[in-house]
């Protein structure tokens, strides 16, 4: 643990937390909502955050992926502490570094599949956006679905979608927030064979949160999170 | 900027019906002020087509010397038609014959004459049987050695067809008698019967020479005639001036103004409408793009590639929208002079693109202005919404929004109308119209929080909790309903009441005949003569006096920088008195003397302005030699379109008394009667008759074709306002059904559903009807009263239907809007809002 403070030793770390806390005024009083903690993912390497609704799984994976700020703590990516960024260079950082799925499936309902799937390699100026995107698409198996805007493709085929989106970028992290929520059982587990093959090709660290627990047997690790605290803990950084 | 991530996102965007609703809102909205303006232009400008043919022409300069070629060189520069003539006094008689003289107004004039109107002469048909025979327009000028007299001299020296006449050192053969001439304008209190010769003539009659007064006078007559007017004023020389319909017939210019009035009002509430649609539909398109905005800050854009991109995008969107609100515009106006064809007497005239270029910034304006900080707001979005997508919107910009929002609005109608008056009271009107809609709103949530606050909510009470519940959008509803329903009941009284009240200040046995040169002694039988033919009419003193000094200074026409003020202290004053202050005059500053006092002076407010006088200044006028000093005492509005006998300035009975007076009358006679005004005149020959039943008819036509294309221009404004009020209901139509969907999956039956959303609608309409209605009766109360100057009619049954329209209105739009959500599987409607 003590290596934290010298990222070259740690090349290999991916992604760390340190004592993140995240509170909101509620009134007169503050609620917090995740209480230090701390934790370190390796370069390839999958962490469920499993833990009941409501215990700041969310909370925390907005803060791991810099979608949103600590109150104290810090986060960093590959060594670099992305805490102290400003908003656009963190904007920045994320183009490239990151790749979302999430729960809900973001996708822009007047795009279809393919200018969604563009979206992220269009904000990068990727010239190959649109090669690149369709080249996705097909390995999704969508490639009869291109042209279709989300609201005429099945919940499974737009979270595919949202995969493609999500890994189209070649992000070295990929953060997926209940990723199988919204779906029947065969389809989320056909969601979540691909995603761990993805991340197996692609060789991404992926961060899953899930309140499923066969799921984040799947994971090279898992944290449990009740009320804000990381209350048990598997495998090894 | 990436602009080409910008244009397809664009194209991208055009596929959802927000994008969509926004675009047709915003051309629908240019589309309307764009055509109602560029329409209003082309029939103002046939107005002034037939107003100018009172002078023959669009413009004339006239001067007291030979008018050099530049003139013409130059009007020909603005492609204008143009002809010359030659203008004087000259006594006139017939060679064989009881020796009779008349002075007679000659008019030298050549080919082609006159630029606008024509001769109009009498059919042979009815001369035989001594009826009057119908007009007809001759289409000819007198050749070298003949002239053209008018009936009035014609009878007054017995001259036929055929006869020679004595003009100056000629004796031109008389080859036509017409009835009236186009240039009828000018004043026609000392018209005198008019001869008109060839100019090839003018030399060898010595008519004219140095020192005689003739007026030299060239003619212009084209599209561009108010582009060289402009050009030429500077230009003139002493002794030179630019005459136009408008300045020499002030109840020309009143109609002509009133007119512009009208339409204009037509312009400025096309553009209320769009202001409500493009509210209303922006809201819906700024929140999706919410969604947008935060994927794209997730995906890593920074705040400023944002901002750029989406305010990149919605310019683009504008454009487009505005562009194709321009071509509606075109189409639109094209499509109103084609439904009003046969309304003039020509084809309308071509309009400048003024109006449509207007339409179009007017478009832009609103949007930005509206759009942008809710824009910047949108940049600035948090990205963890992309996990929290129930976190407020940002509401950043707030207040800049408004300042914006409203100083766009405001920028916009002040362009929009006529004069700066008018807008700032439809400013005021928005203004007041907002803060009464919030107030109002407030009002009723308090009640309906109250009629709901029961433990087990009936059906209605649901609904109508839904509006407490949404309060902020219930406010903006009520509003733009009530904006628009405001417009709407504006709109039909403006085109009942006003124009009504307005055609009635010009009723059909208005004063068309005056008899001049009335002497005292003539009064009694003049008087019992009318009175035969039913005419009880008032004869007025009237003294020609010129002014001499202002407060005992002496004055000349060099002394003021005006025309027209030249032009008055060149001329000479009519005097007149009047026991009471007349009809058709109201007092502006002062108090009316009559007869209480001697040596006072009530001056008509314009004059008063141009010759820069005001109360307590004396004036000293000239009658036939003897000064005459008079102190201003009162200052009058009068009106002029009313066509009876008007005065600027009115003295005491005291003062007219002991000084050389005639006088004059006006009485009504039917337009074809031939014989009264030859009868009267036989009885007392010294006496002038005009015949001002002609300009009266042209006046009255202006006015039933104003009548007549409102008409077509209100009722699209009706249909471009039914379209904004129905947009109105149905952009908020996606909350609702989301709501509605909970409710049924939540075991809500469909009457129950159905329950809820009347009374919501109801209430909604009712409100705004309400709104509507006050806003209505304030802002027509004061057009009324401040703007157009007519009584205010009061017309509680058309308030009455409004308040009933809306609430029925917005209830069907509502209804049928939501209706389907009825028949939808909840299930569905909930995943398309997830
Ligand atoms: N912005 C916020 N304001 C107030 N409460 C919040 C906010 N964000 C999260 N919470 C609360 O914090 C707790 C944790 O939320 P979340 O991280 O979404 O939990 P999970 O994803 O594990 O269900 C919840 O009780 C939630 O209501
Ligand atoms: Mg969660």
């Amino acid at each position: 643990m003590n290596a934290t403070s010298e990222p070259n030793t740690n090349a290999n770390v991916a992604i760390a937390a340190d004592k993140l806390v995240r509170a909101v005024p509620l009134g007169d009083r503050t609620l917090t909502i995740l209480d230090d903690v701390s934790l370190r993912v390796n370069d390839g390497q999958t962490l469920a955050i499993v833990g009941a609704s409501g215990s700041g799984k969310t909370t925390l994976l907005g803060l791991l992926a810099g979608l949103d700020r600590p109150n104290s703590g810090s986060v960093s990516w590959h060594g670099e502490t992305i805490s102290t960024l400003s908003e656009d260079a963190l904007a920045k950082k994320r183009q490239g570094t990151v790749g979302f799925v999430f729960q809900s499936f973001q996708l822009l309902p007047a795009l279809t599949a393919l200018e969604n799937v563009m979206l992220p390699l269009e904000l990068a100026s990727n010239p190959d956006a649109e090669a690149l995107a369709t080249d996705w698409l097909k390995r999704m198996g969508l490639g009869e679905r291109i042209d279709h805007q989300p609201r005429q493709l099945s919940g499974g085929e737009q979270q595919r979608v949202a995969i493609a989106r999500a890994f189209a970028a070649s992000p070295s992290i990929v953060f997926a927030d209940e990723p199988t929520g919204n779906l029947d059982t065969d389809t989320g587990n056909e969601i979540v064979e691909l995603m761990f093959k993805l991340n197996r090709d692609q060789g991404t660290t992926l961060i899953l949160v899930t309140h499923d627990l066969e799921l984040a047997a799947r994971c090279d690790r898992f944290i449990r999170l009740a009320r804000g605290k990381v209350v048990s803990e598997s495998g090894a950084a | 900027m990436n602009w080409q991530l910008v244009f397809r996102f664009v194209k991208r965007e055009l596929r959802s019906t927000e994008a969509r609703i926004l675009v047709l809102a915003l051309a629908v909205a240019v589309g309307s002020v764009g055509a109602v303006g560029m329409f209003a232009d082309r029939v103002k400008a046939a107005f002034a087509n037939q107003a100018n043919v009172l002078l023959g022409a669009d413009a004339m300069i006239s001067a007291d010397r030979p008018l050099s070629d530049d003139f013409a060189a130059q009007a020909a520069a603005f492609d204008l038609r143009t002809t010359q003539s030659t203008r004087f006094g000259s006594m006139v008689s017939k060679s064989s014959g009881s020796g009779d003289a008349a002075l007679s107004d000659v008019k030298a004039i050549s080919a082609p004459y006159p630029l606008r109107g024509v001769i109009e002469v009498r059919s042979a048909d009815g001369a035989s049987s001594g009826a009057r025979g119908a007009r007809v327009a001759l289409r000819d000028v007198p050749k070298a050695g003949e002239v053209f007299v008018d009936e009035r001299l014609a009878s007054r020296l017995d001259i036929k067809v055929g006869d020679t006449i004595n003009l100056g050192k000629n004796t031109p053969r008389v080859s036509q008698i017409f009835v009236e001439e186009p240039e009828i304008a000018g004043n026609f209190l000392s018209a005198s019967p008019k001869v008109l010769m060839s100019i090839a003539d003018l030399a060898s009659s010595e008519l004219v020479g140095p020192g005689s007064r003739a007026s030299y006078r060239i003619q212009v007559a084209g599209p561009r005639a108010e582009a060289f007017t402009a050009a030429i004023k500077p230009k003139l020389g002493p002794g030179q001036r630019l005459e136009t319909v408008r300045e020499l017939r002030p109840e020309v210019r009143q109609t002509l103004e009133r007119s512009e009035q009208f339409l204009g009002l037509a312009a400025s509430f096309a553009v209320f409408l769009a202001v409500v649609a493009i509210v209303l539909a922006l809201r819906r398109y700024l929140k999706r793009e919410l969604d947008t905005a935060t994927l794209f800050r997730t995906l890593g854009a920074g705040r400023r590639q944002t901002l750029l991109h989406f305010v990149g995008q919605f310019a683009v969107l504008s454009l487009i929208a505005c562009a194709v609100g321009v071509a509606l515009a075109y189409a639109a106006q094209a499509g109103l002079a084609f439904a009003v064809r046969g309304l003039f007497a020509s084809e309308l005239p071509a309009a400048g693109y003024a109006p449509l270029v207007k339409s179009f910034l007017t478009g832009l304006v609103l949007l930005l202005g509206f759009a942008l900080p809710p824009l910047v707001a949108l940049a600035s979005t948090p990205p963890v919404r992309a996990l929290r997508r129930d976190l407020p919107a940002p509401t950043g910009g707030g207040v800049i929004a408004s300042v914006l929002g409203i100083a766009a609005v405001l920028g916009v109608v002040l362009l929009q109308a006529q004069d700066l008056r008018t807008g700032m009271i439809f400013v005021g009107g928005i203004v007041a119209l907002v803060g009464s809609a919030t107030l109002l709103a407030a009002a009723v949530l308090w009640g309906v929080r109250r009629v709901t606050r029961s433990r087990s909510k009936k059906p209605w009470q649901l609904g109508l909790a839904n509006l407490d519940r949404r309060r902020l959008s219930t406010s903006i509803q009520i509003a733009c309903l009530g904006l628009g329903v405001m417009t709407l009941i504006t709109v039909g009284f403006v085109r009942a009441d006003l124009f009504s009240a307005w055609q009635k200040s010009l009723p059909p046995d208005a004063p068309n005949r005056f008899l001049v040169n009335i002497q005292p002694e003539q009064i009694d039988t003049l008087s019992g003569m009318l009175k035969e033919r039913g005419q009880a009419a008032k004869f007025y003193p009237m003294v020609r006096g010129r002014l001499v000094a202002v407060n005992e200074k002496a004055v000349s026409s060099k002394d003021f920088v005006e025309d027209r003020a030249k032009r008055l202290v060149d001329r000479e004053f009519n005097l007149s008195s009047s026991e009471s202050l007349p009809p058709g005059n109201a007092l502006v500053a002062g108090q009316y003397g009559g007869d209480t006092e001697s040596g006072t002076l009530s001056l008509e407010d314009g004059i008063a302005k141009t010759l820069n006088v005001s109360l307590g200044d004396r004036l000293t006028f000239d009658v036939a030699g003897e000064k005459v000093a008079l102190k201003v005492t009162s200052l009058r509005k009068v009106d002029w379109d009313s066509f009876r006998v008007n005065f600027f300035a009115l003295i005491p009975k005291s003062t007219i008394e002991p000084l050389p007076k005639s006088y004059i009358t006006a009485f009504h006679l039917p337009a074809n009667d031939g014989k009264t005004l030859p009868m009267l005149v036989n009885a007392a020959p010294n006496v002038l008759a005009i015949d001002v039943s002609e300009i009266m008819e042209r006046v009255r036509s202006i006015v039933e074709q104003v009548a007549k294309a409102l008409e077509f221009v209100f009722l699209f404004t009706l249909v471009a306002g039914l379209l904004t009020l129905y947009t109105a209901v149905v952009s908020t139509q996606d909350e609702r059904r989301y709501d509605t969907a909970v409710v049924r999956t939540l075991g809500g039956t469909r009457s129950q559903v159905r329950s809820a959303l009347i009374a919501e609608f109801s209430l909604l309409g009712l409100a705004a009807g309400v709104l509507g209605v006050l806003g209505a009766v304030a802002l027509t109360w004061t057009l009324a009263t401040r703007i157009i100057k007519v009584e205010f009619i009061p017309s509680p049954g058309v308030w009455l239907l409004g308040l009933l329209a809306a609430t029925l209105c917005t209830l069907a739009a509502g209804w049928l809007g939501t209706r389907s959500v009825l028949s939808t599987p909840p299930i569905q409607v909930l995943r398309e809002n997830a």
